[in-house]
């Protein structure tokens, strides 16, 4: 599944313009621990979280995750968005909670699989 | 130039958390008996308890900064210190502005107390200190660097509420002028393991007392400096024009 197909399903905000979205989803993760984040995800992955520091940014490039949604509405900083456009990683934003995201998530068939 | 030591993060009765006999009289009688000359008294999101430690300080020749542990929107501690009293006030409203707007459970978090220079009760602070303000860490340092006060990273090697826990590393140009360090990490002054993910900043090494015991065997740091202001401060932590700054300064003959 490529990212855009999730974007699509879930009705998520696409917040980075010039990142392109037909990147495949490998697997999920979530956690608003970025440390947590950093020791566990893995290359492909979509992430789940309600941090809006521009270091989400800095961690999905790090780890090349697919694409970070952050949820609930959380605000996301400026620069987080910027950073993200320079180092091609894909923010996307919505207003549905966590849980709910993870939820859809998983009846799309991503897994927690490294 | 001369050398003191300072703690810059210690609790006052007013946050939930700390015990009853942290007054601020008390805290600066205790500091002046051991030879701690400067103090910062930084509560969890208030300030209310500044001006006792300062007057309380003026009387025992124990220079007090005035601040706060703040606690910003990604659920992490940073200290901020301000010059004076107009500074924190300035800063203490966009905190107030911050707020979720809880109200504290004294049964269950703790009472949060204001008291005057000689322990007298004022107030009773209603308002939840604990938890995160609307504010960004990028935002809380921003702010503060602006009123012209410092800010460093609590306590970056907890579990919990730790700048780099949440955060995975601290930039190095987010304007921190210092990270703090607790007690079990001093090994890694040597070793620098930290250092890399927090983004090179100096250490700090505070007590972070809730209780008078905490106070006074906590870490604190060796600081030249030229005389007692935010600026000399900065200028210790970045090792600048013959200031320095060492953590891991400990009280030796303690007798409590």
């Amino acid at each position: 599944m490529q990212v855009r197909e999730v974007i699509e399903t879930l009705g998520l905000k696409l917040m980075t313009h010039e990142v392109p979205v037909d990147v495949d989803v490998i697997g999920g993760y979530a956690s608003d621990l970025l440390s947590n984040v950093m020791g566990q995800a893995a290359p492909g992955m979509i992430w789940v979280t309600m941090q809006g520091h521009q270091n989400i940014a800095a961690v999905a490039s790090l780890i090349g995750l697919s694409a970070v949604i952050v949820a609930g509405d959380a605000p996301i900083e400026e620069d987080t968005l910027k950073k993200a456009e320079q180092n091609d990683v894909l923010i996307l934003a919505t207003s549905l909670p966590a849980y709910d995201v993870i939820g859809k998530l998983y009846e799309l068939g991503i897994r927690n699989v490294k | 130039m001369k050398t003191v030591i300072g703690d810059f993060h210690v609790h006052t009765l007013l946050s939930p958390c700390a015990e009853i006999e942290m007054t601020p009289h008390h805290i600066v009688m205790q500091a002046a008996e051991y030879g701690i000359q400067l103090l910062a008294v930084t509560d969890h999101n208030a300030s209310a308890n500044a001006v006792a430690a300062i007057q309380a300080g003026e009387r025992y020749g124990i220079k007090v900064f005035p601040g706060m542990e703040v606690e910003c929107r990604e659920e992490a501690h940073i200290v901020v210190l301000f010059d004076n009293l107009k500074q924190l006030r300035r800063w203490q409203k966009i905190v107030d502005f911050s707020m979720r707007g809880l109200k504290n459970i004294p049964e269950r978090f703790g009472a949060q107390f204001v008291v005057d220079d000689d322990d007298n009760f004022v107030a009773e602070e209603e308002r939840m200190l604990l938890g995160p303000l609307q504010l960004s860490a990028q935002e809380v340092v921003r702010k503060v660097n602006e009123i012209g006060g410092l800010c460093l990273a609590a306590h970056i090697d907890r579990p919990a509420y730790s700048l780099l826990v949440q955060l995975g590393f601290i930039p190095n140009d987010m304007g921190l002028q210092g990270v703090e360090i607790s007690r079990n990490s001093l090994a890694e002054l040597e070793q620098l393991k930290l250092k890399r993910l927090s983004g090179n900043l100096p250490y700090v090494t505070n007590s972070d007392a809730h209780r008078m015991l905490e106070f006074l065997e906590g870490p604190k740091n060796k600081i030249t400096i030229e005389e007692a202001t935010i600026s000399e401060l900065k200028l210790a932590l970045a090792g600048k024009d013959g200031r320095s700054w060492f953590p891991g300064y400990f009280i030796n003959d303690l007798e409590y």
